[in-house]
């Protein structure tokens, strides 16, 4: 038998998981105690269907390779009743059984994996809401203190191995929140409130995608999910509360000036200003992510004015007007932006 | 007579008898119900309460009658009472129009005439125009007028009708605030302004429409604007100059909200420190509501001033949770620095728009073998409170109508127990809510009578559907974030006239009304009970049993304040402007399309047949006795 | 009747169908930059005095009247921007009706977006500086959905939450009075 080398190295990341495969967007990420139930139970899966696999193939060589005994032709023109053969009935019945402890096991193996899902779930120390709009996330962090809700977008950070709940829901169309590195996907409905529960287990950047055609720009809806160490993470949720610093400079001033009076407060909230607008993103510490108009361009200077100055011709169709900037009001708006870190 | 039966001739003789026994029966009782009216008789549930078991007015807060009406609520008490008393029972069926007076204005009129010493004082909804009419001289002609012009502009951010509840006489002069946030003082005699005072920006979206109280030297304003993200307080003017003294905000943190050392909230859920921020979330309170815009009451004896909060912003509770202090609830304040003494939550995080604005009437009961200082406060949310006035603590807490948003106030911890099945959710309609989110009262204040001991209460049988949806904040829009559809509550009927013994927390009487009853109530000591309906029909009620007694039919709807002066010839008068609009009446008034039932914040659907019934006026009428 | 004559008269009849429908679903997306002017178009019994001439109708308003995209974003912006707030959904309130015959500034498209981006007395705010010349034509566009003017295969359908007046399919075109700007 030649063994083809493209297969064997194909199988190498199913069998060990844990190459040098880039995890930041891969169900083989195992970054959460869900997909690494999910990458075991595939394992599992994978195991007992290739040793029934491989089995059947043989069976089915072995029946096209093998000779016909001469006695047995024309069986059927004699008309006579013919005795089955007893090994033949033997080797239904241990396949039969092969097939049913096979069948048993994956069932075992599946109740135990969505059990263990499930009671992460029930233990939840989290709570996170996150809404889909066409095509953002608005992300609200609950506390049991009401003065420490925290409103962000397009961007998360959790824990490491702490559940966290997060409720699912839409203001428009059927979204679908999914990380790959992470959990399975589960939609945002509108009207509706699902739920999905993750134990990240592994620090690191891993990145999301909406995972329901919602519109012309289902493809720019991206989700950058940061898990860090806890005690980083209560350091971001206390950042992240911060309002936004007052400008200093004349020209961020004059930005300041702009973003709070005119057209960008309408939409957009950002803390401590007069901006108050719940239409579009929280713009609050806007520069301290890592990516523009979810996941549609990296964070910088010169995206951030290209994204300014013409939202359409970057992501067409999209909710965020073209205003039309004089340079002047453009070099200030930018120079604000960039200092609400 | 056994035989008398049987057979058939005595068999067709016996049936004819019985029908004819069984038609003049009829015909007699029929004819008892003649001389009632076609209205729903007053349906008495309960028998008065004896004489020593009455409240009683507190009677520093509510002085003796001198047959003058100062300010809304007669005192400061907020009886409403009349000491009058030619008028009775016996001859207000002969009760005559003696003058009208007809204000030039088609919008909602709130707010009662005021008569001192022979002149009558009456100010408009916008552009709130100030009259004194001439009382000593026949027809009452015009002594002066005062034109305060406010901006045009400040129509836009009047939620609920651009209405005023009235004007306040002190010490020569009369006091008013107009819609886009002036308070004014005019010299009574000639008309002349004596200091007028910014205190609300349109552009923030606040307005103000309430009546001030002035009392202890300092003129008592607070603002408007709840729906439309405004920050709430309540401001003291100097009576003299006009300059502000203190201003006193609902949201934010304690020096802003004026909490200090003296301040001794009785319930634990109201005790903290900077609970005005820490109960919302971050910079929410700085947009949160909490506004001022209906009755204050004051205690001369304590110098404290009562005035309840509005509703926190927006209507969409999921933007704001926590509690939401210091909104719908009910503040006591020293009247010369503003420092809370106690406060009480009526609705924390509050879902359905009860503001906790109603009057607070101050009265003495008996309450188990004390007499105790109590306030009567029959409020939005359904439920009658009694309270402490010195302390706040809730005595009790009945509902006066049906209410399934609540399931009762837990009188061990204060606090109000909801029903969660009635919770608004974002995306989805939550239906049959009662009380609607005008409450089971609203704003129109109810009277108190010494003589009976009953509280009337002109009220609301109004439930809703509510569609939250998230709102969006622009400073000089509403700041709502709900999709609302009211309609009559149990019975059909959308409002109701009710008489409520206070000291027994049970309905003696009621009046069933075909609508919401949107006026005040007027008692006199005369044992009349005065009131006007939606449709235009101004009512004397009897203030014992509640049988109709005399009605006149208006030009236009009733939700102006009723009162009751003695005129220059001595002879008792009663007094109101028909005109109808406010919230209940946007439809007349504003000339609304009754196909949307959204509109006027989800009233319209309510009263779609109110233009059938009634249209806009602003007329005043004055009857008396004719000699 | 020959295959020929058949095939070209069934492509004929598809090319008409589908030429048709391009302009109700034509999207804009940029506009005039904020803050320029949005013509004020006249109200409906301006007096035009010697004999004068009104303008021309301004040609946006083929854009946008009419344009199935541009009414569906206009009714977003319609809750988003708090014109439900006062207008509700048509009925008014703090606002007149929306959805009647009587227009105080005049009931075409406009000089719709004129009395949203100048704003008007008695409380219409000004939205010149806070909205784009696109979106302003979008809202007006909407508006006229709620009187039934544009044509019902732009419109959109029922309402997804509460249901509140009829859809907009159906509603009954009303014209455009003028009417008393007192409101009465």
């Amino acid at each position: 038998m030649i063994v083809r080398p493209r297969a064997a190295v194909l199988a190498l990341p199913f069998l060990t998981g844990a190459c040098s495969y880039q995890h930041y967007q891969s169900i083989y990420g195992n970054a959460a105690a869900e997909t690494q139930q999910f990458n075991t139970l595939f394992i599992i899966f994978l195991a007992v269907c290739a040793v029934m696999y491989a089995a059947v193939i043989a069976f089915l060589i072995a029946g096209i390779g093998r000779r016909r005994r001469s006695t047995q032709a024309n069986v059927v023109e004699d008309g006579r009743h013919h005795e089955s053969d007893p090994a033949m009935h033997v080797g239904l019945r241990a396949w039969a059984a092969v097939v049913g402890v096979g069948l048993v096991g994956l069932a075992i193996a599946s109740f135990f994996a969505d059990r263990s899902m499930a009671s992460a779930a029930a233990n939840e120390k989290l709570s996170i809401d996150l809404t889909g709009n066409q095509w953002w996330w608005d992300v609200q962090y609950n506390s049991a203190d009401a003065s420490k809700t925290l409103r962000t977008a397009n961007e998360l950070y959790l824990p490491v191995g702490v559940p966290v709940r997060i409720n699912l829901h839409s203001n428009d169309v059927i979204h679908s929140f999914w990380v790959p590195s992470l959990a399975g996907k589960q939609d945002l409905i509108p009207g509706r409130d699902s739920d999905i529960t993750i134990v990240p287990k592994k620090s690191g950047i891993y990145r999301g995608q909406c995972a329901e055609y919602c519109g012309t720009q289902h493809a720019h809806m991206a989700l950058v999910v940061n898990v860090v160490s806890y005690a980083d993470f209560i350091k971001w949720w206390d950042h992240q509360l911060q309002p936004a610093p007052a400008p200093a400079a004349p020209l961020t001033q004059a930005g300041y000036k702009y973003v709070t009076t005119g057209p960008c407060s309408a939409c957009h909230t950002i803390g401590g200003t007069p901006a108050g607008g719940t239409v579009g993103p929280d713009l609050t510490h806007l520069a301290s992510r890592r990516s523009i108009a979810a996941g549609t361009m990296p964070m910088g200077e010169g995206n951030l004015y290209g994204w300014v100055e013409d939202p359409q011709s970057v992501k067409p169709g999209n909710h965020m007007p073209t205003i039309g900037l004089e340079p002047a009001q453009l070099h200030a708006v930018v120079a604000y932006l960039e200092t609400l870190k | 007579m056994p035989g008398v039966f049987h057979g058939g001739v005595m068999r067709r003789v016996g049936k004819a008898c019985l029908v004819a026994v069984l038609c003049t029966a009829t015909v007699a009782l029929s004819g008892c119900n003649r001389s009632a009216d076609k209205q729903a008789p007053g349906k008495v549930i309960a028998g008065s309460p004896p004489a020593a078991n009455h409240a009683v007015l507190a009677a520093a807060a509510s002085p003796a009658d001198d047959g003058n009406w100062t300010m809304p609520g007669k005192d400061y008490g907020a009886s409403r009472f009349s000491g009058l008393n030619q008028i009775n029972p016996a001859n207000v069926g002969k009760l005559a129009l003696s003058f009208t007076f007809s204000t030039g204005t088609t919008k909602g009129f709130e707010a009662p005439p005021l008569v001192v010493n022979g002149t009558m004082y009456i100010v408009t909804p916008f552009p709130n125009i100030l009259y004194a009419l001439d009382l000593t001289k026949p027809g009452a002609p015009t002594k002066w007028v005062f034109k305060p012009k406010p901006l045009a502009a400040s129509q836009g951010v009047a939620c609920c009708d651009v209405v005023n509840r009235g004007a306040v006489y002190d010490a020569g002069k009369i006091f008013f605030n107009t819609l886009d946030g002036q308070t004014i003082a005019v010299d009574a005699n000639s008309g002349q302004q004596v200091w007028r005072t910014q205190l609300g920006d349109i552009q923030k979206g606040e307005t103000i429409t309430m009546a001030p109280l002035v009392a202890g030297g300092k003129v008592l304003v607070g603002n408007s604007g709840g729906e439309m993200g405004v920050r709430g307080w309540v401001a003291a003017l100097d009576e003299g100059s006009g300059k502000l003294a203190w201003r006193a905000y609902n949201t934010g943190p304690d020096k802003d909200v004026l909490i200090g050392s003296r301040f001794k909230p009785f319930y634990a859920m109201d005790q903290g420190k900077d609970l005005g921020v820490k109960s919302w979330p971050p910079d929410a309170w700085k947009i949160g509501g909490g506004t001022v815009w209906g009755w204050l009451s004051y205690d001369p004896e304590t110098k404290l001033v009562y005035y309840g909060v509005g509703n926190p912003g927006p209507w969409n509770p999921d933007q704001r949770p926590g509690a939401n202090k210091w909104t719908t609830g009910v503040f006591a304040r020293d009247i010369s620095n503003g420092e809370a003494v106690w406060y009480y939550q009526t609705t924390p995080h509050d879902l359905f728009d009860h503001d906790d604005i109603n009057e607070i009437i101050l009265a003495d009961m008996p309450w188990h073998g004390q007499r105790r200082p109590v306030m009567f406060r029959p409020a939005r949310a359904g439920f009658f409170y009694v309270q402490d006035r010195r302390t706040g603590q809730v005595l009790s807490a009945a509902p006066f109508g049906y209410v399934n948003a609540y399931k009762g106030v837990d009188l061990k911890t204060g606090m109000m127990m909801p029903n969660h099945d009635k919770d608004p959710k974002v995306g989805r309609v939550v239906r049959d809510i009662c009380p609607a989110a005008p409450g089971l009262k609203d704003w129109n204040p109810s009277a108190f009578s010494p003589l009976t001991g009953l509280v009337y209460i002109p009220h609301n049988n109004l439930c809703m559907d509510f569609g939250a949806m998230e709102a969006n904040y622009i400073s000089g829009t509403p700041y709502v974030g709900a999709d609302v559809k009211m309609y009559a509550g149990p019975g059909g009927n959308r409002g109701a006239f009710t008489a409520w013994d206070p000291v027994n927390q049970r309905k003696v009487w009621e009046i069933p009304e075909d609508l919401p009853v949107w006026s005040p109530a007027l008692v006199t000591a005369g044992g009349i009970v005065f009131y006007g309906t939606m449709d235009g029909w101004f009512k004397a009620v009897d203030a014992r049993t509640g049988k109709q007694l005399w009605r006149f039919k208006a030009g236009s709807g009733i939700i102006g304040q009723p009162i009751s002066y003695k005129g220059p010839d001595g002879r008792q008068y009663i007094a109101f402007v028909a005109g109808v609009g406010g919230w209940s009446g946007a439809v007349v008034s504003g000339n609304l399309d009754t196909r949307d039932p959204t509109a006027a914040l989800g009233f319209v659907n309510a009263v779609k047949d109110l233009p059938m019934k009634t249209t806009a006026g602003g007329m005043l009428y004055v009857f008396t006795l004719p000699r | 009747m020959s295959s020929r004559c058949l095939a070209s008269l069934l492509i004929f009849g598809v090319a008409a169908l589908t030429l048709s429908a391009c302009d109700r679903e034509e999207r804009h997306s940029r506009s005039k930059p904020v803050g320029e002017t949005v013509p004020a178009g006249e109200s409906p019994d301006t007096i035009w005095p010697g004999g004068s001439v009104p303008a021309a109708l301004d040609p946006r308003a083929k854009l946008y009247d009419n344009n199935a995209p541009a009414i569906s974003q206009g009714q977003q912006l319609y809750m988003q921007m708090n014109c439900v707030g006062c207008h509700f959904h048509g009925g008014g309130g703090m606002g007149p009706p929306l959805m009647d015959d009587e227009w105080r500034y005049g009931g075409r498209i406009d000089q719709i977006a004129a009395s949203i981006a100048e704003g008007r007395p008695n409380g219409m705010p000004a939205w010149r500086d806070k909205l784009t010349d696109d979106q302003i034509w979008k809202l007006a566009a909407y508006v006229r959905t709620m009187s039934g003017q544009p044509s019902k295969d732009a419109v959109g359908s029922r309402a997804e939450g509460m249901s509140t007046t009829t859809p907009a399919t159906l509603a009954p075109r009303e014209p455009a009075h003028s009417s008393d700007t007192a409101g009465q």
